[in-house]
């Protein structure tokens, strides 16, 4: 806008007649705008090279009538470089804006007036459209250097009507009424604070803004301050005026350069135009701001240590009473508010206290800035309403986290705060709630966490951080966090003790208690909250030397090992793949882990999602590789290394089901030198591997030639032999076996208990598994098949339908495509497959003709509150039922354990969920019968079956005398083979076959690695295990 | 106007206290301890160390007693197990982080954290963690400092910065690694300290202390080829009882010599002789400045502490220092020539050894102008440790006197250890020097009290002469800030310390204001009780003029008993 000549303007009616003008000018220059959002994290994303080559193309083109405005920054850090393009009525905001696109956009948008809608952030985006911005109004919409674009957006006429038309107790009652809060952390009533100041009688008193934001990943008050610096000057001025100030300060941390340019200008302009300074809109009030620059103490962000500091002291904090509102700078009654407490006021007092209730809660009204940080999709800053539930923020606003993973926790209130924990992601986001949760609002940071974050990281980190910015005044903080780190640190290496957790418990508190000031009163509120929410992991590190989310370096040689329930020597066996020496990966995979083909192909890869390489592009292909180097070793070297068995102990032991769990049982034992045989119910061996997961994913023969390992060494399998029906657990014992371990699967279907259940086409999913593996010839030709369910099993049966040649394929789930607990990799298959996943549906009825199945009447179902999953709770949508054709429906919501093997009056003792009940040993009531797996579980993972399986194995060696050692250990120096590839590299992709050929039958989709494909991808891995030692 | 009253209980125990008083004031109203450690009233009035922690009753809160006003009808719990656990807790990350060598400690007797300690029963140290290391500063003769025995009480800091306006330590790094430093400095020995040694006295473990020189004393003592003599400051036999935990303002002249002289000094002689010269001569030099236009105003020049202070901060002002050494090094300097002439002891064979209410004294002992004069300066600190060293059980000792001499003195000069007593010897001694009348009133009642600053003019012959006298070197800046301003003096009285030489930073530990008065007391009760009260009266004076010196000023008394002083910089 062009800036027009004007002296100072002397009275409200002045003000008002400038803002008319400003606004008739306004009308007058309607014209296509560019707004660049140029805050210091546009900046530091490239928005200056944008805003470049915008100008350039224009100039290029010859284009006029355009204005390019530099704006602060709105907030959507995601997506930086951000602008919004304006053109007559329609405005269309860009994400990810890179010189090119800037000069397309310029090209497409404003030459040709389209919308390129892949690079639209759409305004009705949840990510704003679930905000409520009343601080962060004009942030990212304005020229914050432009003091008349300022006023034409309200800007100064709280100040004008409260100097004009107000008295100073006005002001105060109508803050008081608005009950606006600190946003500094405390929450403490902004208009009783103003009260106390403006009733303490003084010559002098004083007005501080707080802007000296020390919080790891805070970022609003920047923000604020970069994108709209006059409302924070109106709201300081307004303060003044109430209180009998004719003196503030900013006290502004020194790293934010931009921001106290920018207030710079703004003071000046203002006072320029006799907004600020002497006789303020000729009202007889005088206020002038001066910025002091702290030095990036985090103490200084205490009240009392603050004003030390601009005294020119040491920023120490002082005894309160007295409170700065009686004593505070110089001694003077002063007020201390935060740029958001300040930035709310201008609002309140132009729109009234009763605008303001509007928002919020009863006792927290209005909103409240948070800074998104962590793991989160869209990170950034939002403003929500008080009182919006914080798995709203994580999940609507912040779109979820980062690479699907899975939330654990957020920690709000930065250092000071404390976590809040999957359980409680319902709570309300007010003062009193955050606080019951033993945490606190705090300045609004906000960070979410993964799985992939240890909690006694975390704390250490938190306190660490605290332990520096104590400013050594008082002993419990300044000895206090030491010593809490150290026995947080001697947790995180091993060494920890349970009495340290107690210990811990008793620091917390004392140094809580009696600590001098905010800072070290809070200081220990992470290990308190971690230890409240998270005190198993606390266990888990002292008792197992186990951390799960491979954090602490001592515990671990590498993350993807940690991650394996197996244990498997990852970068050991990759190495040796690059080295070309396969059959020695197999025999590392082996060694802990005997199903490694099988792994190879059907395996969850927890050790990729642990994988470093996902930081700097993606995780290694790591059951690519296994996959590979079985392959290998099984073709062209002679079949699979066949390990000794030591010598015969002449022991019996039997192992109730040929599943992945039973099959590793019996592989450790018989390799310790016990007769082991296994009792398979089904006519062939294998399990779920044989009769639950596809062909098309894992071909049968190929799962007999690791059987084969087994048998060789002596193992024995009776097929079709039914323990508690052919042969019972007292016969077993009769027969000399001395251990019994029972490794069932989960082969029974959960009922879905809707209205025509039992007509013609309606199958289990698990069944319908089963009989297709078992070689059952289903025709689905021209058939319309309907899945209900989002598990693994529902997604295999909806692949093997497309296989089966059914006309259409649909998944029903009463949750998100998110939520579905099947595989992200086997969802995104059955897509590419066609099968149509119809989710936020709930079936309600399956209809019938003639007893066929013939449609399938569902209902809509909408999100509700947060389960203790982190999910939300489907809730039906009343009258929103629709019907889906269907001549085959499949239920696959579950699965559940046959327990017929009791029988007899020997009885394996299980639970209310049909369960069978272990020990920490994995032992049974009966102490020669342990048990693992499914029936101890619930529906498991093939690898998790396996660990259980090892486990057992141990476990039954010590219970018959054994020394419980059943790995051999290989003698392998742990050294690097060739140079660390630290640079992006694409993850070489695996090979699959066409959707065509998909359809025409059950032959495997992954092709497999070649050799060259796999020493390539093997070159990609980090070798974590060799650096972390 | 009668001050607003506040009642409150203190487990219980009903108390009134004025508004704005603290609960541990209220908890001494109503007899219960509170233990304290960085607390020092009126001075250092932190709430660091969170050991007098105390739990209100309604609210379960913790607040520290020292900090937090009275408020009425608040119930304070002063031993609740919330209250215990707290300051057990706090007293082990203390302990945690000291260099607990408590055996080897000067402090081991009078260590006010053992005794806090001892006091919540702590016999376990639950951390094992990361200790501060720093080395000791030994660069002062003065004092020394142990950085592993600091508690960060922030007691020297306050003494240093508010009391004596040097600020030659201050807290420095943050959290755990904040150590209280020279400011600026790596050593002490490079800083504006003056030694005034303020910051030991408060000091509530060892890590800031004199420097100990007692051992080499011994062994001058022991060593029968030295003749080993031994002066006393007027201000050590008001304080020496309490280092033997007699009531402040006990006088025990008479018992410390006899115990220096069981200790094996040769002769045990006074200070206070060298102070009645020190008034000739220095009284001689403020009449000669005033009738011959010298710089005036006059400063005195007995404070070594308040010496260093001058040179530092205003080194402009040096002229105004009178040119005489203080008693002690005029001792030493009359010890080595007329003493030992008169004796036929050899120069070589003469040890002086001083006992001083003052860790500055060390260092004016070795200052390059006059490091002949005393070979060694002991604290009352020090003297007391040798007598208990000795097994003496110096309070049932049988009075002595100063041996002759250099032993004799008028009350004048005993007065020298309080502040203001400089000038009352003064005055009374110029008084009738100029005026050649009988002084009818002998007491300067003006110049006596602990007031920070006090003024005074007095008329002799017809002239008015202005006088001024500050304690407290925040007092002498308030001075020498006013002259700067355009206030004039004829003669000021500057001591370092707080309540001159019986605040002295040698003294034995915690002189409270009421301490400082008892024995300020005891230190005018001498000098009343004695016949000889004016310094030109003395005879020993009188024949040491008139067998060596000939006359105050002379060309003999210029060489031995004054001195030169320097510009120091900050």
């Amino acid at each position: 806008m062009q800036a027009m000549e004007i002296n100072r303007i002397t009275s409200y009616d002045g003000f008002k007649d400038y803002k008319n003008y400003l606004g008739n000018v306004q009308k007058e220059e309607q014209a296509t705008r560019i707004l660049v959002g140029m805050g210091t994290c546009g900046i530091a994303a490239g928005a200056e090279e944008v805003h470049k080559a915008i100008l350039d193309e224009i100039d290029k083109r010859n284009l006029k009538d355009i204005e390019i405005t530099k704006t602060g920054c709105v907030g959507l850090c995601a997506k930086e470089p951000v602008i919004e393009i304006k053109q007559g009525d329609t405005s269309v905001l860009y994400g990810d804006v890179t010189p090119d696109r800037a000069r397309e956009l310029v090209n497409e948008s404003i030459i040709e007036g389209n919308i390129i809608k892949e690079w639209e952030i759409g305004e009705d985006d949840s990510f704003f459209a679930s905000q409520t911005r009343i601080v962060l109004e004009n942030c990212g919409k304005i020229d914050p250097e432009s003091l008349e674009e300022a006023v034409i957006n309200n800007a100064y006429e709280g100040l004008a009507k409260a100097v004009s038309k107000m008295g100073q107790q006005e002001v105060i009652d109508e803050l008081k009424d608005s009950k606006l809060r600190g946003r500094g952390g405390a929450g403490f009533p902004t208009g009783i604070k103003w009260q106390f100041a403006y009733d303490n009688d003084s010559d002098k008193k004083y007005v501080i803004c707080n802007a000296d934001e020390g919080d790891p990943g805070a970022f609003m008050d920047r923000s604020v301050l970069e994108g709209d610096p006059h409302k924070l000057l109106e709201g300081m001025a307004i303060c003044g005026y109430a209180i009998g100030a004719d003196e503030g300060y900013i006290y502004c941390r020194a790293e934010y350069p931009l921001a106290i340019k920018r207030l710079k200008k703004a003071i000046n302009d203002a006072e320029e135009l006799g907004l600020l300074g002497e006789n303020i809109l000729g009202s007889g009030f005088d206020f002038n701001i001066s910025l002091r620059l702290g030095a990036g103490a985090f103490v200084c962000g205490e009240e009392t240590a603050l004003i030390a500091s601009i005294e020119g002291q040491r920023g120490e904090p002082r005894p309160k009473p007295p409170f700065p509102a009686q004593s505070g700078l110089n001694g003077k009654p002063t007020i201390i508010n935060n740029v958001e407490t300040l930035s709310n006021v201008s609002d309140i007092i132009s729109k009234g206290a009763d605008w303001f209730t509007g928002f919020g809660t009863e006792d927290s009204p209005g909103t409240k800035v948070f800074a998104l940080a962590g793991k989160i999709k869209n990170n950034g800053l939002v403003e929500i309403p008080m009182g919006t539930k914080l798995g709203e923020i994580i999940f609507d606003i912040g779109g979820g986290l980062e690479n699907n993973g899975t939330f654990k926790a957020a920690q709000t209130g930065g250092p000071s705060g404390g976590c809040i924990p999957i359980e409680y992601l319902n709570v309300p986001i007010d003062y009193e709630s955050l606080q019951e949760l033993g945490t606190i609002m705090g300045s609004g940071g906000l960070i979410v966490m993964d799985e992939q974050t240890c909690m006694i990281d975390l704390a250490k980190y938190f306190v660490d951080f605290c332990k520096d910015e104590s400013c050594g005044k008082c002993t419990p903080c300044r000895i206090g966090t030491t010593r809490m780190l150290e026995v947080l640190e001697r947790i995180s290496n091993g060494e920890g003790t349970l009495q340290d957790l107690d210990l811990l418990e008793e620091m917390g508190e004392v140094i809580q208690d009696s600590a001098f000031c905010g800072l070290g009163q809070t200081a220990p509120n992470p290990v308190m909250s971690t230890l409240r929410y998270f005190r198993e992991e606390y266990e888990e590190h002292i008792l197992d030397n186990y951390c799960e989310a491979s954090r602490c370096a001592s515990m671990f040689d590498s993350p993807c090992q940690n991650a394996c329930p197996a244990n498997v020597d990852v970068p050991l066996y990759i190495d040796f793949i690059r080295q070309g020496k396969y059959k020695q990966a197999y025999k590392v995979i082996q060694k802990e882990n005997p199903l490694a083909l099988i792994c190879g192909r059907v395996c969850y890869n927890l050790c990729e999602g642990a994988c470093n390489r996902n930081s700097i592009d993606e995780a290694l292909a790591i059951r690519e590789l296994k996959r590979f180097a079985s392959d290998y070793v099984m073709k062209n070297e002679g079949g699979f290394p066949v390990p000794e068995v030591k010598e015969e102990k002449n022991k019996k032991v039997a192992v109730v089901g040929s599943g992945p769990s039973g099959l590793t049982t019996a592989f450790y034992l018989r390799k310790k030198g016990y007769d082991v045989t296994i009792f398979e119910a089904l006519p062939v061996v294998g399990g779920m591997l044989a009769v639950g997961i596809p062909e098309y994913r894992l071909p049968k023969d190929l799962l007999n030639e690791e059987i084969t390992v087994l048998t060789t060494m002596g193992v024995e399998i009776i097929v079709d032999t039914k323990v508690g029906e052919d042969i019972t657990l007292k016969e077993l014992k009769e027969q000399g076996f001395e251990a019994l371990y029972m490794g069932v699967g989960a082969h029974q279907d959960r009922e879905l208990n809707i209205e025509g259940k039992e007509l013609d086409g309606v199958y289990s999913g698990v069944d319908i598994l089963r009989d297709i593996n078992l070689g059952k010839d289903l025709n689905m030709k021209n058939k319309k098949v309907a899945i209900v369910g989002g598990g693994n099993v529902a997604i295999d049966v909806a692949r093997n339908m497309v296989r089966l040649g059914a006309e259409e394929v649909n998944v029903v789930y009463r949750r998100t495509l998110d939520d579905m607990p099947a595989h992200r990799e086997e969802i995104e298959e059955a897509q590419y497959e066609q099968v149509k996943m119809n989710c936020l549906v709930n079936p309600v009825k399956i209809k019938g003709n003639n007893g066929q199945v013939q449609a399938i009447e569902c209902v809509e179902i909408e999100g509700g509150e947060f389960d203790t999953s982190g999910r939300r709770k489907p809730k039906e949508i009343p009258g929103s039922n629709f019907t889906m054709e269907a001549d085959v429906v499949v239920s696959a919501i579950g699965q559940n354990v046959e327990c017929n093997f009791n029988c007899q009056e020997v009885e394996v003792e299980v639970n209310d969920s049909n369960l069978i009940e272990t020990d920490e040993q994995l032992q049974t009531n009966l102490d020669w019968i342990f048990a693992g797996g499914d029936c101890v579980k619930g529906p498991s993972t093939v690898i998790e079956s396996i660990k259980d399986g090892k486990d057992a194995a141990r476990e039954i060696d010590m219970y018959l005398g054994g020394d419980g050692n059943i790995i051999t250990e290989m003698d392998i120096e742990r050294e690097l083979s060739g140079p660390i590839l630290e640079e992006e590299k694409p993850r070489v992709k695996m090979p699959t076959i066409l959707l065509s050929e998909r359809k025409r039958g059950f032959k495997e989709v992954e092709k497999g690695y070649s050799e060259d494909m796999a020493v390539e991808e093997s070159r990609r891995c980090l070798r974590c295990d060799v650096e972390i030692k | 106007m009668a001050e607003e009253k506040i009642k409150l209980y203190i487990d219980n125990i009903p108390v009134e206290v004025n508004k704005g008083e603290t609960i541990l004031k209220a908890a001494e109203k109503a007899g219960k301890y509170i233990p304290t450690l960085c607390y020092l009233e009126d001075i250092n009035e932190l709430g660091a160390c969170r050991v007098c922690v105390v739990e209100l009753k309604d609210s379960d809160q913790i607040v520290a007693s020292c900090t937090t006003p009275a408020q009425e009808d608040m119930q304070v719990k002063t031993n609740s197990k919330k209250v215990r656990d707290t300051r057990k807790m706090n007293m082990e990350f203390l302990l945690s982080d000291h260099d607990v060598n408590c055996t080897s400690c000067i402090r081991n007797e009078d260590c006010e954290l053992r005794e806090v300690a001892e006091f919540m029963g702590i016999r376990d140290i639950r951390f094992t963690g990361e200790k501060n290391h720093r080395e000791v500063d030994k660069s002062t003769p003065s004092i020394m400092r142990d950085p592993d025995k600091c508690i960060l009480c922030r007691r020297c800091v306050s003494v240093c910065e508010n009391i004596q306006s040097v600020k030659a330590i201050v807290p420095d790094g943050r959290g755990f690694e904040t150590t209280v430093n020279p400011s600026f400095y790596d050593e002490l020995g490079d800083s504006p300290c003056v030694y005034c040694g303020q910051c030991s006295t408060v000091c509530p473990t060892g890590a800031i202390t004199e420097v100990e020189y007692t051992e080499e004393v011994w062994d001058a003592i022991f060593d029968t080829d030295k003749h080993v003599v031994v002066q006393t400051a007027p201000a050590v036999r008001v304080g020496l009882a309490e280092a033997f935990n007699a009531e402040p303002g006990t006088i025990v002249t008479g018992q410390m010599v006899a115990a220096l002289k069981k200790l094996g000094f040769d002769k045990v002689f006074d200070t206070n002789f060298t102070a009645d010269l020190t008034i000739m001569e220095e009284g001689t030099e403020l009449i000669e400045r005033i009738n011959n236009g010298g710089t005036l105003p006059l400063f005195t020049s007995c404070s070594p502490g308040w010496i260093k202070f001058l040179e530092h901060q205003y080194p402009e002002a040096i002229d105004h220092l009178s040119s005489c050494k203080s008693p002690q090094q005029m001792f030493g300097a009359v010890a080595k020539s007329y003493y030992a002439e008169k004796n036929n002891i050899d120069k070589e064979d003469l040890v002086v050894v001083s006992i001083m209410p003052c860790t500055a004294k060390k260092f004016e002992a070795t200052r390059d102008e006059m490091s002949e004069d005393v070979d060694y300066s002991l604290t009352t600190r020090e003297l007391g440790r040798m007598i208990k060293q000795a097994g003496l059980d110096i309070m049932n000792l049988e009075k002595e006197k100063h041996d002759e001499l250099l032993g004799v003195s008028s009350g004048a000069a005993d007065i020298f250890g309080a502040t203001g007593g400089v000038m009352e010897a003064a005055l009374r001694t110029a008084y009738e020097i100029l005026t050649g009348e009988e002084l009818k009133k002998i007491d300067f009642d003006q110049v006596r009290g602990l007031k920070g600053l006090k003024e005074a003019s007095v008329m002799i012959n017809d002239m008015e002469i202005k006088v001024a006298v500050a304690h407290g070197l925040g007092n002498a800046r308030i001075i020498l800030d006013k002259m700067k301003n355009g206030e004039e003096y004829h003669f000021v009285e500057f001591m370092a310390c707080p309540g001159g030489c019986i605040g002295g930073g040698g003294q034995p530990l915690a002189a409270s204001e009421n301490v400082l008065e008892r024995r300020m007391n005891a230190i005018y009760d001498i000098d009343r009780k004695k016949k000889l009260r004016k310094s030109h009266e003395n005879p020993y004076i009188q024949k040491i003029y008139e067998e060596y010196f000939e006359e105050p000023g002379s060309h003999k008394a210029h060489k031995l008993l004054h001195t030169t002083y320097q510009s120091r910089g900050i």
